[in-house]
């Protein structure tokens, strides 16, 4: 007889609380923000302040006697490489010759107290020749353009491919239908409630300890490493929850310059903490992009020819603007597929703000401009957005717009008709029809698939390690952040499933470069796909050998006679139980520990000879898909628009746990809902205009509307227990969806983002819609 | 940025405030601080200078009906006011625009002369003083004087407070006669938003729906708050209907002078300043 | 300057500059890093902590208004096990993923609860918008406050 227990064993399907919670809804969870100790000092940096210059000096006598001034530093005191960066190592930590955008830290000043700080950066100067500042991706490819990077060979292009399959654009001569548009989309930025923040220590050993807001503290350890001039043992990164990234911590955000302040003050901590203006100046931003999209169609809606020119800024810097184009190329013809292609996508350098990653990377952008044309070939050839659509879905095993074969679980279509039948769209005419006075309202729908991993040439790796405590406990060595996502909650359900344990019975490490195994990046969608699939590895493992030396001890032969339960092993015939304590017991250290480690699948299809684009993602095999409805209200007085209704289905596989996915789908949708309605960043000569949280507009609980998440969960064999990822598809296609239904409603479309009311009143002007 | 710390003081009445302010007359006066201490963080003169906070001057906090009229103190802060029944009963227009100004803790903290003070064209208190012909009491250590809001806003942050004077209150007439209140603002979202643009309206409008009497002002389409006779003079007499209001447009668009800034350009808050008049006749009225 | 005032139900005497701002004295000061700073200027809400039960901003407010005031912050609201139903609730609705926006937002539910014990959703909505969160979309946010009043409604049924 099985003894009933309190406590649920972990299940993977289930949607368990987040562990992190409960620390998060006290105030007792420790950021790196949160850090404060007394004998600590402060850094900060003076910023270029100009888009484009040649430095003749740096003039730091005067912020040097400021008392309590402990040092001043520039490019001159940093030893190592001074450049970090994940592909090109093309950013300086302290501008040396250069300034390339306003946000460039030039300086560094490290001082007793924040006011001693702040006058000591005020009382910098300076000096500079001015360059000619490039401020759009035209200016940048013009001939006789100044070069932002002079050692570059593309000039100032970062990455450029092209990819073609069938007839390319010769195939249009065979259309019945085509479509042509041109859109831009906009810089949009993170704003994760946690700015850019740290501390850091030079200990006694002489290792520098640098505890960040990161996503990628093994990436940054390297990078810190080489760019400041110490060997890679002689530093340690430390990775607490994070209190929001979205792409935007993905790569060193201060910490190499925490590095070079605490160098000057061995054994002192030294805290960096942005504030929110200083954040807007210096951190990476989405891309901004121009695309244009011509589409062509048989009669009967088979899509038949694509081109798609995709032109991203990425401003003065490589930050992961290469990986962003190319997955814009790979993304830029949908979940569809399109016999006839020709798609090229590239990155620009600018002297505006530097362009990163940011969720969805590179997809959001492809998206707003596929989801748009489709829409608007179908409403020529007199077809339903959804059965266009149903349509021209890829399906398992059928090729993509790039001509690659897609067999990993594809499950489009199906999202499609679960979208098909639900009463929103169903009745979506019964709906438009109670529209209030000066009113009108429309209903859109848009598909959008997201790559997960990292492609071909960069091993999507991750290394999972989980103890047996002395005390019977088990204990993950998480190596992937987590920055909010709650994947920590996640992978203790996993190790907890496979170990038959409750959460109580398990408690996580989390990243830290000296304590936890590397494991790639918290991003691209992989943060539970990969490291879960290690982390079932490696519980498996120490449940054979836990069950294993329980056999010994009952003098039993078969191991599959016994089976963990919460805190215990159980044998099944007899009944007796031995407590997980008792067994952690005869384990010697070593023992205790499992150790596995999971590489991802990766594509063996070809649609590119290009080794640069397959360095940058291309092909990937494994993509989560969304199929989403919005259904909006345009008051035709103001041009504003209200999302009434959101849906969203969602194939991201089999879910591990239902609540986070939701999580993920509910954030991704309102980032969605606020990069196409409201984020509007201004620059004007490099600078930003909406450089805080009064006039960058990000969505209140006023702006998003409930929304109603569903997933279809087809199993994908190389995830974990199914699973796909979720973190970023939701985020694509809100701008189009929601685009669409403007369309819809008033047969308007902009094609500039966001979709502000001055610029939807502008189209209901031109498009002479009377007034009421 | 002086390494100074500052001095505050927070007086507990207005005799209080004169020997304070008589000791450190360069102090500068806040009440809610929502805008002075965003200012403030901005660094300029205003970093280190020493304060006097006004949110515990008694005086400041009352709120009295005085025959005719009601009394509110400049230090009332908007959460406060949204909540009382003398302002919801007598005066809907301002408690509308009540509830769209920042957001709940911003509310609890901003006081409604400080938005007055401010002077900012985007204010939302403004337009509807204006509609009201709100009438703003000033005092010095030795002496009151009264005076109409319109004369008191200058410009855009710009008013007619002398040196030593403080706004102690607000007197609004009892308007019992005006069945059709309306505040409107239209932001960049829908909490926490400044006015783009925003239009106050009072009327009275007969049992056959004309109007009998219209007082309208437009926030954020000029240097200040916007009121025309002319415009109120014109729908006087005219039925309560958009066309009513289309023909009285050519008017709007004289009244007006925007101006392009982050938040939306000059052509966009003219097209708001006419459209906004449509809504009047959705609109419900009061019997 | 000499500042008494309430803290989370006790009496304390600090000495600190009266220009100090509130958060500034609470996190630095105080040790009490529940309480987050992500603009400094009014919009976001993460400071929120209830001045004498009413929501307000310590990024906006000078350490000299706390004089014989009583503050609370989130470390006065349920600590380890003894959580409130609202932090309960939190929990059980998902409503905190990267959980800095979570202190401040859990400050201004509870007032908004205490001003209004059954709010409908769209108030529930008006409450917390003051407080921006870029994780969850709101959503479960709401749910959670929503479940908290229908539990404290029951309770005094
Ligand atoms: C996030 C945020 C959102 C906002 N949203 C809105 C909005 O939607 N609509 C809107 O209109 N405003 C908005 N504001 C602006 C601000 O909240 C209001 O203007 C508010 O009414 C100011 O009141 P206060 O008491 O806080 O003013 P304070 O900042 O205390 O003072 C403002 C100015 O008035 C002076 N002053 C204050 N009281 C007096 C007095 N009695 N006598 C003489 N001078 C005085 C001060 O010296 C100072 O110069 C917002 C502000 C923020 C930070
Ligand atoms: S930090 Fe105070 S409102 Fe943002
Ligand atoms: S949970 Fe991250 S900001 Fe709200």
């Amino acid at each position: 007889m099985k003894r009933k227990t309190e406590r649920q064993p972990c299940e993977a399907g289930r949607s368990m609380p987040r562990l992190d919670a409960y620390a998060k809804v006290t105030g007792k969870t420790r950021y790196a923000s949160d850090f404060y100790a007394g004998d600590m000092v402060w850094a900060g940096v003076k910023r270029g302040g100009v888009p484009h210059a040649t430095i003749l000096s740096v003039e730091t006598e005067e912020a040097r006697a400021v008392e309590g001034v402990i040092a001043v530093l520039t490019a001159e005191d940093v030893t190592g490489t001074n450049r970090q960066g994940v592909v090109r190592k093309d950013q300086p930590v302290l501008a040396d010759h250069r300034i390339r955008h306003r946000g460039d830290p030039v300086a560094l000043v490290v001082a007793e107290s924040r006011r001693a700080l702040r006058e000591a950066v005020d009382l910098i100067r300076i000096q500079v020749e001015p360059l000619r500042a490039v401020l759009d991706t035209d200016a940048a490819l013009r001939d006789g353009a100044i070069s932002i990077h002079e050692d570059h060979p593309g000039g100032n292009v970062l990455l450029e491919g092209t990819l073609e399959t069938g007839e390319g654009e010769d195939a249009f001569a065979q259309c019945d239908a085509v479509v042509e548009a041109e859109f831009q989309v906009p810089m949009q930025e993170h704003a994760y409630l946690e700015t850019e923040a740290g501390w850091s220590v030079l200990e006694g050993d002489g290792v520098l300890k640098i505890e960040a807001s990161t996503q990628t503290p093994f990436r940054d350890r390297s990078e810190v490493a080489e760019a400041i001039g110490l060997p890679v043992d002689r530093v340690r990164v430390i990775a607490p929850y994070c209190g929001g990234a979205f792409g935007g911590k993905d790569g060193v955000t201060i910490q190499s310059l925490l590095g070079l302040a605490a160098m000057r003050v061995p054994g002192r901590p030294v805290k960096m903490w942005l504030d929110r203006e200083e954040s807007f100046l210096a951190g990476v931003k989405r891309h901004p992009a121009r695309l244009r999209f011509r589409l062509g169609a048989k009669a009967d809606g088979t899509l038949h020819a694509l081109s798609a020119d995709l032109d991203y800024d990425t401003g003065p810097y490589d930050h992961l603007g290469g990986v962003v184009t190319a997955l814009g190329l790979e993304h830029a013809g949908g979940p569809y597929r399109i016999p006839n292609t020709r798609v090229r996508a590239r990155s620009v350098y600018t002297n505006n703000p530097v362009g990163g990653a940011f969720r969805g990377f590179g997809v959001p952008q492809a998206a707003a401009g596929m989801e748009q044309v489709i829409d608007m070939l179908a409403s020529k050839l007199g077809l339903s957005p959804v059965t266009m659509r149903l349509k021209n879905v890829v399906r398992r095993g059928d090729r993509n717009a790039i001509g690659v074969a897609v067999l990993s679980s594809t499950g489009i279509h199906e999202c499609l008709e679960v979208l098909e039948g639900h009463p929103l769209w169903r009745d979506r005419r019964a709906w438009k029809d109670r529209c209030p006075p000066a009113r009108k309202r429309g209903v859109g729908v848009a598909c959008v698939m997201q790559a997960v991993g990292y492609g071909p040439k960069v091993p999507d790796v991750a290394n999972a390690k989980i103890e047996l405590t002395p005390e019977g406990a088990f204990r993950v060595y998480c190596g992937v952040v987590d920055m909010g996502q709650g994947n920590i909650t996640t992978y203790l359900q996993i190790a907890g499933h496979v170990l038959s344990q409750d959460l109580t019975a398990m408690e996580p490490v989390l990243p830290d470069t000296d304590q936890t195994l590397p494991s790639g990046s918290a991003s691209a969608s992989r943060t539970t796909f990969t490291f879960g699939k290690a982390l079932i590895r490696a519980s498996k493992l120490l449940k054979r050998r836990i069950l294993e030396r329980a056999t010994d001890l009952l003098m039993e032969e078969d191991p599959r006679n016994l089976d963990l339960v919460p805190g215990e092993v159980i044998h099944l015939t007899s009944g007796k139980r031995i407590p997980l304590s008792q067994i952690a017991l005869i384990l010697n250290r070593e023992e205790r520990f499992a150790v596995a480690r999971y590489r991802a699948p990766v594509s063996r299809e070809r649609p590119t000879d290009r080794e640069d684009l397959r360095l940058h993602g291309i092909p990937h095999t494994v993509f989560s898909f969304g199929a989403h409805l919005a259904a909006v209200e345009v008051d035709e007085l103001t041009g504003r628009i209200a999302v009434k209704k959101y849906l969203v289905i969602s194939d991201c596989g089999r879910l591990i746990n239902p609540r986070l996915f939701e999580q993920q789908v509910h954030g991704g949708v309102a980032q969605g809902l606020g990069y196409g309605l409201l984020e509007d960043m201004i620059v004007r000569d490099g600078k930003i205009m909406t450089g805080d949280f009064s006039t960058y507009i990000i969505p209140t609980a006023l702006d998003v509307p409930n929304m109603v998440s569903l997933a279809v969960q087809m199993e994908e064999k190389s995830g974990p227990f199914g699973l796909k990822g979720a973190g970023e598809v939701a985020v694509d296609a809100p701008l189009p969806a929601v685009a669409n239904a403007v369309a819809d409603a008033c047969g308007v479309r902009i094609t500039r983002f966001p979709m502000t009311p001055e610029r939807i009143m502008e189209q209901l002007e031109r498009s002479g819609e009377p007034a009421p | 940025m002086s390494g100074r710390e500052a001095r505050v003081w927070l007086p507990g009445s207005l005799d209080e405030l004169w020997k304070i302010w008589s000791d450190a007359p360069d102090a500068v006066l806040y009440a809610g601080g929502t805008d002075l201490m965003v200012r403030r963080r901005k660094g300029g003169p205003l970093a280190g200078s020493d304060l006097i906070c006004l949110e515990r001057v008694a005086d400041f906090r009352e709120i009295r009906e005085e025959g005719e009229e009601i009394l509110i103190g400049a230090g009332c802060t908007i959460a406060s006011l949204m909540d009382h029944p003398l302002v919801r009963q007598n005066f809907p227009v301002l408690t509308q625009a009540f509830k769209v100004l920042g957001s709940p803790p911003i509310r609890n903290m901003a006081s409604i002369g400080g938005n007055i003070c401010t002077a900012s064209p985007a204010g939302d208190t403004l337009p509807p003083l204006y509609v009201m012909d709100a009438l703003l009491e000033l005092r010095r250590e030795n002496g009151l004087r009264r005076i109409p809001i319109r004369e008191f806003i200058t410009g855009p942050g710009k008013t007619d407070l002398g040196p030593g004077e403080v706004l102690s209150g607000i007197r609004i007439p009892r308007l019992p006669r005006y069945n059709l209140h309306h505040y409107e603002k239209v932001g960049q979202r829908n909490a926490l938003s400044i006015s783009i643009a925003g239009l106050a309206a009072i009327a009275r409008i007969s049992a056959e729906r004309t109007i009998e009497d219209i007082r309208l002002a437009w926030g954020s389409v000029g240097p200040t708050v916007v009121r025309s006779r002319n415009i109120e003079k014109a729908l006087t007499g005219k039925p309560l209907s958009s066309e009513s209001m289309e023909a009285a447009f050519p008017l709007v668009d004289r009244a007006v002078s925007p101006i392009d800034d982050l938040r939306a350009n000059a052509r966009y808050r003219r097209i708001l300043a006419r459209n906004l008049l449509l809504r009047l006749p959705f609109r419900g009225v009061h019997p | 300057m000499k500042i008494d005032f309430e803290l989370n139900g006790k009496p304390v005497s600090v000495d600190v500059p009266g220009d100090r701002r509130v958060v500034d004295l609470l996190r630095e000061d105080l040790h009490l890093t529940g309480t987050k700073e992500a603009c400094g200027s009014g919009e976001c809400g993460a400071c929120t902590v209830l001045v004498n039960g009413e929501s307000r901003l310590s990024c906006l407010m000078l350490a000299a208004q706390l004089e014989g005031k009583s503050l609370t912050t989130i470390e006065g609201i349920g600590q380890g096990k003894d959580l409130h139903l609202l932090q309960k609730k939190f929990v059980e609705y998902g409503a905190v993923q990267c959980g800095f926006c979570t202190p401040g937002m859990i400050l201004a539910a509870l007032r908004l609860l205490r001003q209004n014990p059954r709010p409908t959703r769209r108030e529930i909505r008006e409450g917390i918008s003051g407080n921006l969160c870029r994780c969850t979309g709101y959503q479960m946010i709401v749910d959670a406050v929503e479940a908290a009043a229908e539990e404290i409604g029951d309770e005094r049924a």
